[in-house]
């Protein structure tokens, strides 16, 4: 029996996210690509729409500033909390390749199908998410760097469901790949502070006296537990499914895995650096560090379709005011949602 | 004008205060009960009723807007329908008919889809409401799905047919302690409950939002469709607040369901 599934014909090429224009500002050329395919399917809100031509893009970053962890001095909210509230997204580059972020999709042809070519010295690239172990490379078992491995090839040839990035379903980012896929919203509120993704949300509970949920329970987003410490959060995840990997390139923790996050903020609100240790005896052979520098969009910055997915909100006053579009993936998915209810009506 | 109570006789002065007391003695507690339940709904910074919280509503309602016995697949219901009955032109009451024949296949929760609205709010199953002065921002359980109700009076933006939502676009403003909310821009995708009512692309909900004390919300609405009813409805629900301990929303997606114990990797069995 041919089990060969394309991911160009599953979801790649055919993801359609409602209202959201779909253009990647820091993808690959394959992304690029497909982002051509889809600008004609998507629709944009007519009212005041920045013109595409002119969209200002931030350039992806090379690298970024540490940031301390210490006083916060910037404004509150009233029950204490520092303000990072708004729009935010990773400054590197998407889902691609967890471990060479900017150097393209593991094993990727050009469209045309010849070789892509080399990409150049790895330090003029950004890091490795990994910061440490100091080689940049998750530590697995052997057996589990095997089956990344064989995810890389299936990737591009998929022969096993297992080899279908869960984006191309819209599945849930998960944690980490949530922080480095498109702009995301970080709401806070006494008691919580609310991420909210394309893919799904967190609720990251402020009441450290409230158990995690018991390990029987495993989700796409685990279960968030934090504090604030100055200007960091600081976030202690349990009850990880595991099943949203952390990409393209494979890599991924299992439903054993615990993650402890911090989220250090730049005094003047502008950045932070998700500082992450992520551990999981039966996957690693020892824990590893992840680090994501993020940058904040305000109503100053034009929307780029992909850190920011907005509008221009409709009203009687003059101040401009982004409003995000319709975060709903799956019902929209050309491959699985109401593309596949299609294919069965036929 | 002090003039006129400087000329009172002394006594009748008297008088006139000691009534004045007695009387606010009584009046107080009388004038002021629904004040005094206003004291007790939670609000924010601002003064306006805080709806923050985890609610869910216990009525039948998502088995079946309108009164129904029982059936193998619903307890029964009185309905939440003003009036019983919703008010299908008539070719769309066939189409009703026939989603109710299929609704075990065609109901499009099954499938985890989102739930739209009305419909997520009288759903049997939990959502978060986290409220700033800006919006309401709702979390369904269910889903996972997020609505975002602006109340920073903005208006529905001027967006096309093919961007037509899910969940609609929502507008709240206030009216006293009542959160008036427009809603409009939906599809066509979702149904109003398991029974097959449904409605088209150019339904519009007017939601009125209120806090009956800190722990119960009285949620009523108007749809109205010109392509499927014949004139406005109302339903009303009441949502209780979630006050077990611990209480929170746990992930509940059903699409992934299909496919997620393809991952992560395992290890090959020896």
């Amino acid at each position: 029996m041919n089990n060969k599934i394309s991911h160009w014909n599953l979801g790649m090429s055919s993801l359609i996210l409602g209202a959201i224009s779909f253009a990647p500002v820091v993808g690959n050329a394959a992304d690029e690509a497909k982002t051509q395919q889809l600008q004609g399917k998507t629709e944009q809100v007519q009212q005041a729409q920045p013109a595409q031509q002119t969209r200002a893009r931030r350039p992806r970053e090379k690298s970024f500033p540490k940031i301390a962890s210490g006083k916060w001095t910037g404004p509150r909210l009233p029950d204490g909390q520092p303000d990072i509230s708004g729009q935010w997204s990773n400054t590197i580059a998407n889902h691609g390749n967890f471990e060479d972020p900017q150097g393209g999709v593991i094993g990727e042809p050009n469209r045309d199908g010849t070789p892509r070519r080399d990409p150049g010295p790895r330090d003029a690239r950004a890091p490795s998410r990994v910061s440490d172990p100091a080689d940049g490379r998750v530590p697995f078992q052997p057996w589990a760097l095997e089956k990344v491995k064989d995810f890389r090839i299936g990737f591009h040839n998929p022969t096993y469901p297992g080899h279908i990035e869960p984006n191309a379903r819209c599945a849930p980012g998960g944690v980490p790949k949530s922080l480095y896929w498109h702009g995301y919203d970080i709401q806070q509120y006494p008691g919580y502070v609310l991420f909210v993704f394309d893919n799904g949300s967190r609720i990251i509970h402020l009441d450290e006296k409230k158990p995690h949920l018991s390990e029987n329970i495993k989700l796409w987003n685990g279960d968030s537990r934090g504090h604030w410490e100055g200007n960091t959060l600081i976030v202690d995840v349990a009850n990880h499914n595991g099943k949203a990997l952390f990409g393209r390139s494979g890599e991924f923790i299992s439903e054993n895995g615990t993650v402890k996050e911090k989220y250090i903020f730049s005094n003047d609100g502008t950045r932070y650096n998700y500082e992450a240790v992520f551990t999981d005896p039966t996957v690693y052979t020892r824990p590893f560090t992840v680090t994501i520098p993020a940058s904040k969009w305000t109503n100053a910055d034009e929307t780029d379709g992909w850190n920011l997915e907005a509008h221009w909100a409709k009203h009687d006053g003059k101040e401009k005011i982004l409003e995000h579009n319709e975060r709903i993936c799956y019902e929209n998915n050309g491959g699985f949602g109401l593309g596949a209810a299609a294919e069965q009506k036929k | 004008m002090n003039k006129k109570f400087n000329k009172l006789p002394s006594r009748f002065s008297k008088f006139a205060a000691s009534l004045m007391l007695v009387t606010s003695v009584f009046a107080t507690p009388i004038l002021s009960t629904s004040a005094m339940a206003d004291e007790k709904i939670p609000r924010l910074t601002n003064g306006k009723p805080d709806f923050s919280g985890i609610w869910q509503t216990t009525s039948a309602a998502d088995y079946d807007l309108e009164p129904h016995s029982n059936r193998k697949d619903a307890p029964p219901g009185a309905g939440i329908v003003e009036g019983n009955t919703i008010p299908y032109l008539p070719k769309a009451l066939e189409q009703k008919k026939k989603n109710f024949e299929n609704r075990a296949t065609d109901d499009p929760s099954l499938k985890g889809w989102t739930l739209g609205v009305p419909r997520g709010v009288y759903y049997p199953e939990p959502i978060q409401i986290f409220q700033r002065p800006r919006d309401l921002t709702v979390v369904h359980q269910f889903g996972h799905s997020v609505r975002t109700i602006h109340t920073n009076n903005t208006q529905h933006p001027v967006i096309d047919d093919a961007s037509d939502l899910w969940l609609g676009d929502s507008r709240g403003k206030w009216e006293g302690d009542t959160l008036v909310v427009d809603v409009t821009q939906f599809n066509d995708k979702t149904w109003l409950d398991r029974a097959g009512n449904f409605h088209s692309d150019a339904l519009h909900v007017v939601e009125r939002w209120k806090l009956l004390d800190a722990n119960t919300i009285e949620y009523k609405a108007t749809l109205e469709d010109a392509k499927v009813y014949s004139r406005p409805w109302n339903i009303s629900a009441i949502l209780h607040r979630h006050r077990e301990k611990n209480f929170q929303l746990i992930e509940d997606y059903r699409y992934t369901l299909d496919f997620e114990q393809y991952y992560p990797p395992k290890p090959d069995k020896k």
